[in-house]
């Protein structure tokens, strides 16, 4: 009896110990603290990748593109950017990176004044390198060092070639592109127009759209009224696609209309996919985020200075619907 | 030696060594912890301030747009100076999160400061028009600023989010081992003060029962207490005394059982003297007797012989009968005529034969046949030599405490030497003359029957006679008859 009563007292008591010492271990080893790390004493080169339409897949893969170099160049970058378009936040966000002193912004060329401003004074003024990706800014206007990019007006080319290529050389066509025309633009028109030109049979017809949803639904349908013959569509802003496919959807079926685009829009790759576009203009965003990063630190170590103003071009391709005629 | 007192004193140490430790532990937790909280807190007071700070720039400096003076100027400039105390602070704030929100920040308020002093350049020189663009730039920083400062903050929450939720998971972890803490403590100091307790009562405890026992008077079992404190030597001193009581009783018990031995060998002896001494009469008498039968047959033919024979037939039947016992006075005397009949037979007139007795003495009891060597020895000594014979007397007269017998003859006498030698009971000597035995054999008897010396004693004048004396006690000693 009483060895009975002991072995159960130490079997508790055990139990008991080992209880009290897993928790004393939790609570005393896993000592928390506060991640301080001490501040790094070599300057790291601080880059900012602005971009205005972070929510796009197209742009998504520019700042991988653009870490993945930051990541092998050793330099620290971060992607700011605002979300569908909105301009006003992005020149803020252009602005609080200059007032910050960035060692160099990689930004999305944006064609107005206000832009211009803050890149040609105010990032001069502090002299703060500033290089646009993807959408290009004349650079007299801007003073950017370079761009990295595709050639717009090329691939307005290889968009209207592959116009010809399966609409044939007489037709309609229907440009649908930005109020405040942007110099990207501009250079896809001035593209498309200069191998168009050449064939007297086709017709276009340039009509230009606001940003907001309304303005572009009713935009179309304007279009389509002035120009019920249309044999095709060329959005200039791939922004722009979406809603216009929508719209020419309702009226009558989508397919046996020509439909282009570019890769730059929200939804680019899922109209494709859908077979709703008989054609998509392909540039390299990923490679444009690492040829930016790459530049842009050149110039700051001054391995290659200056930097080519016309720009660095990155390639283009055009990508066939499946379900397309061809 | 491990006393009481310093086990209770251990007890306690214990006790408050764990209160100690634990105290110490929490104390120096607590003070981690605190000092956690309060760089936490830290970090978010000193974002807010640069918030302040560059609102309180903005303001200054707007104060002294509006109407500049040296007073409002200083304090733009103190402001500012705050600034820049606070951005090397901010600096310190950094971690691996939040290096370039940070650098920016501190960029930021660099810029602020710069814009600031341009402004001011700008108002100074009235230059009115720069100076309020600067201005609204220098603004819009402050509020680039302020939502920078809700930015880090925000990361400092994603930052540290884990942190904090460990801290509360911890906090949680330890109420729980304070309780099982506690848990433990009580039993362990429960077990302890049982232990404790335990080893201080049960030599208590044991030694209470041993003085039980002793009181009881078991002084047989040893006592034995299993410890090693001052109970431990109050038990092996009431052991020794245990011991020593033990000795002593057996001691006493020895002395008593080898007494009680001697006592009973002394008896023995006694008696086996007294049969001793009896069983020589018998031969002695029988031959003496014999011898007289023959020489009174060879004498008188066979006229006498018969009453002779009847005679001795009597006195060996009594001597037989009565020899382990004793017998009255009264049978004694009656034994002793006859055998004084039977000396008359031998002697005729040459034995002259005469008897005083006082008849109430007659009852005391006397060893058997102690008389009778007397009288032998009178016939032999004072009758058998002389021509012409002798005369004995026999009296016996009653005393206060003893009844007196005498024996006198009219012989020779005899020296003093002699008489001392008859007296002498403690030395046996066989002497050749047998009557020398039967006197020495009653000397010896008397004493032993009555345990007394002294009893008997001679007188005797040489040519005169000699005269036995011997005090019969009326009351024979108890405890000497067997």
């Amino acid at each position: 009896m009483r060895k009975k009563v002991i072995i159960i007292f130490a079997v508790f008591f055990i139990i008991l110990v080992y209880v009290t010492f897993t928790s004393a271990l939790k609570v005393f080893q896993s000592g928390i603290e506060i991640p301080v790390i001490p501040a790094e004493d070599k300057e790291e080169i601080r880059l900012v990748l602005i971009t205005q339409e972070l929510d796009t897949p197209f742009w998504r893969k520019v700042s991988k593109g653009a870490e993945a170099q930051a990541l092998k160049e050793k330099v620290s970058l971060e992607v700011w950017g605002s979300y569908g378009n909105n301009k006003e936040d992005f020149l803020k966000k252009l602005d609080v990176a200059i007032h910050s002193k960035v060692d160099g912004i990689i930004v999305q060329g944006l064609d107005t004044e206000s832009f211009k401003e803050l890149s040609k004074v105010k990032a001069a003024s502090y002299g703060i390198p500033i290089i646009t990706v993807a959408n290009d800014v004349p650079m007299e206007e801007s003073l950017r060092k370079t761009y990295i990019g595709s050639d717009q007006f090329e691939a307005g080319k290889v968009v209207a070639e592959e116009l010809l290529d399966q609409m044939g050389v007489a037709g309609q066509v229907i440009i649908l592109g930005d109020q405040e025309k942007e110099y990207y633009q501009e250079r896809r028109l001035e593209g498309i127009q200069s191998v168009l030109k050449g064939y007297p049979e086709i017709s276009l017809l340039y009509g230009s759209t606001g940003d907001e949803k309304e303005q572009i639904i009713s935009t179309t349908q304007q279009l389509m009224n002035q120009l019920p013959e249309v044999d095709a569509f060329i959005a200039v802003n791939a922004n722009h696609a979406g809603l216009m496919i929508q719209e020419i959807g309702r009226r009558s079926q989508v397919e046996p209309y020509h439909i282009y685009t570019f890769d730059d829009g929200s939804e680019s790759d899922s109209l494709l996919a859908e077979g709703k576009l008989d054609g998509l203009l392909e540039q390299s965003p990923f490679r444009m985020g690492e040829e930016s990063v790459r530049r842009v630190t050149q110039w700051i170590s001054g391995e290659t200075v200056p930097l080519d103003m016309q720009g660095y071009l990155t390639g283009i391709r055009m990508i066939e619907s499946a379900g397309s005629m061809k | 030696m491990n006393t009481i007192q310093k086990k209770i004193w251990g007890l306690v140490s214990v006790v408050l060594l764990i209160m100690i430790i634990i105290w110490l532990t929490l104390t120096y937790y607590n003070q981690k912890t605190q000092e956690q909280y309060n760089d936490i807190l830290q970090r978010y007071i000193q974002m807010n301030e640069v918030t302040s700070v560059s609102d309180q720039v903005i303001m200054n400096l707007n104060n002294y747009l509006i109407e500049p003076s040296a007073a409002k100027k200083d304090q733009v400039n103190k402001s500012t100076e705050s600034l820049r105390h606070v951005k090397k602070e901010i600096n310190e704030l950094r971690n691996m999160e939040n290096t370039f929100a940070l650098t920016n920040y501190m960029n930021l308020i660099d810029s602020l400061i710069e814009t600031t002093e341009r402004t001011m350049a700008f108002r100074d020189q009235e230059e009115t028009e720069s100076s309020a663009s600067e201005f609204t730039e220098a603004s819009r920083i402050s509020k680039y600023i302020s939502e920078l400062t809700l930015t880090i903050l925000d990361n400092e929450l994603k930052t540290y989010d884990h942190f904090y939720r460990d801290i509360i998971i911890q906090s949680k972890e330890l109420k729980k081992l304070g309780i099982w803490l506690l848990l433990l403590i009580t039993v362990v100091l429960l077990f302890i003060t049982y232990w404790v307790s335990l080893s201080i009562t049960r030599p208590v405890h044991q030694l209470t029962k041993a003085a039980n026992e002793l009181s009881n008077g078991r002084f047989d079992q040893s006592i034995t207490v299993e410890s090693n404190d001052e109970i431990a030597f109050l038990a092996k001193t009431f052991n020794a005394m245990r011991i020593n009581i033990n000795r002593l009783i057996s001691e006493i018990q020895q002395k008593a059982d080898l007494e009680h031995e001697l006592q009973e060998n002394k008896l023995l002896l006694k008696e086996s003297q007294l049969r001793n001494l009896q069983s020589q009469i018998n031969p002695h008498f029988l031959f003496n007797t014999l011898n007289i039968l023959s020489k009174k047959a060879y004498l008188d033919g066979a006229e006498e012989t018969s009453d002779l024979i009847v005679s001795v037939a009597e006195l060996l039947r009594y001597n037989l009968k009565r020899l382990d016992h004793p017998v009255t006075l009264s049978e004694e005397v009656i034994v002793l005529k006859q055998y004084m009949d039977i000396q008359k037979a031998r002697f005729t007139d040459r034995l002259r034969f005469n008897v005083e007795i006082d008849p109430t003495c007659l009852d005391v009891l006397i060893p058997g046949l102690s008389l009778q060597p007397i009288i032998e020895n009178a016939v032999i000594h004072a009758v058998e030599p002389e021509e012409d014979g002798g005369t004995i007397w026999f009296r016996i007269h009653p005393g206060k405490d003893f009844v007196f017998i005498e024996i006198k003859d009219d012989g020779k006498g005899m020296p003093l030497e002699k008489i001392n030698r008859l007296l002498e009971s403690d030395r046996i000597e066989i002497e050749k003359h047998s009557s020398g035995i039967g006197f020495r054999n009653v000397v010896k008897r008397l004493q032993l029957f009555y345990g007394k010396k002294n009893l008997i004693s001679i007188e005797s004048e040489e040519g005169k006679g000699t005269s036995v004396h011997l005090k019969i006690p009326y009351k024979q000693e108890e405890g000497n008859h067997d």
